[in-house]
């Protein structure tokens, strides 16, 4: 296989933090635009929490909606905007259902073009064996926590596949909806649990994704 | 006339207040647009169809040929670096989804 392994990524990612050498996905902000101040605003941890407490939803933009979208992909594809934090369904017509994510924190994100190996209602999360050894939250599920609304793998999953190789990382919901539009994660792509139950009716197992983040280390040797 | 004169001054008043918050009101997002990142990179369809347009020209396979950098360039076009099985490309479109260049 010639794609990078999740666990050369992995390293090469430790490195360029261990040098301070971050990703160019990293250094960028998300910024919101706020309707009642009329100004574009820095959209964090912080600003994500109290909008969502305020609002009981993501902003406006990172809702699930309809968009116009010119390719040449087949409807059904799954396109995975990580430095905007959208995902794209598409649709006949030019279209494409756009929902709001989040996706990998500095140094977790990635590239590349994989496919949906499988899927699961409410599924079991099992940690990676790098995450139980730096995460003492996640060494305590090193056997496997049982879906539910605790779960963070949320009420479905998609499970990507180079090839028919898993390739660790999902598409999921999760059990804290005020994370979309952040990098938070591992280099899974969360989405709202309404959202990827939409997402999982919609789509069939061996449905192309593509994932682009600027400046991330590449999955796959395209 | 006074009292015409002012009614006449209140409307254009009223008319030029209206204007201007059609004006406000017109200058804020779309919906769909009130997110940004301050990386201003290409949209992800306009990436795509550079994609598309690097593997026929170049006779890669579709699913080897990843967008990996974009930028604007001006007020209407972007450019796209591109990854076809380890090899760089660099396209050029435009909003309107038109693929300028592929080098």
């Amino acid at each position: 296989m010639a794609g990078i392994n999740r666990r050369r990524l992995l390293f090469g990612a430790t490195l360029l933090s261990a040098f301070g050498l971050s990703t160019v996905a990293s250094v960028a902000d998300t910024e919101i635009y706020d309707a009642k101040t009329r100004k574009w605003v820095k959209y964090d941890r912080a600003t994500a929490r109290k909008m969502f407490a305020r609002n009981g939803q993501p902003p406006e933009a990172f809702r699930m909606q309809m968009v116009k979208f010119r390719t040449a992909e087949k409807p059904g594809t799954i396109i995975i905007d990580g430095n905007q934090h959208f995902l794209y369904l598409v649709q006949p017509g030019h279209q494409a259902i756009r929902y709001g994510i989040g996706v990998g924190r500095e140094g977790f994100g990635w590239a590349g073009i994989v496919r949906v190996g499988r899927t699961a209602e409410w599924p079991t999360w099992t940690p990676p064996a790098e995450m139980v050894a730096r995460d003492p939250n996640a060494a305590k599920w090193a056997g496997g926590q049982p879906g539910g609304p605790d779960n963070p793998l949320g009420a479905r999953a998609l499970y990507l596949y180079e090839g028919d190789r898993d390739t660790i990382y999902r598409i999921h919901g999760t059990p804290e909806p005020w994370t979309i539009g952040l990098d938070v994660s591992s280099g899974c792509i969360r989405m709202n649990n309404d959202d990827i139950v939409d997402l999982h009716s919609r789509i069939n197992v061996g449905a192309k994704v593509i994932v682009l983040m600027q400046g991330a280390a590449l999955y796959k040797g395209v | 006339m006074p009292a015409l004169e002012t009614s006449i001054v209140l409307k254009a008043l009223a008319a030029a207040a209206l204007l201007a918050a059609a004006g406000c009101q017109s200058s804020s997002p779309e919906p769909q647009q009130m997110a940004r990142t301050t990386l201003q990179t290409a949209p992800a369809d306009l990436q795509l169809l550079c994609a598309n347009a690097v593997a026929t020209q170049t006779g890669a396979a579709s699913d080897k040929v990843l967008p990996v950098n974009s930028r604007q360039l001006d007020a209407t076009s972007f450019q796209v670096e591109l990854d076809a099985a380890g090899k760089r490309h660099s396209c050029v479109v435009d909003n309107d989804g038109n693929v300028k260049s592929v080098t």
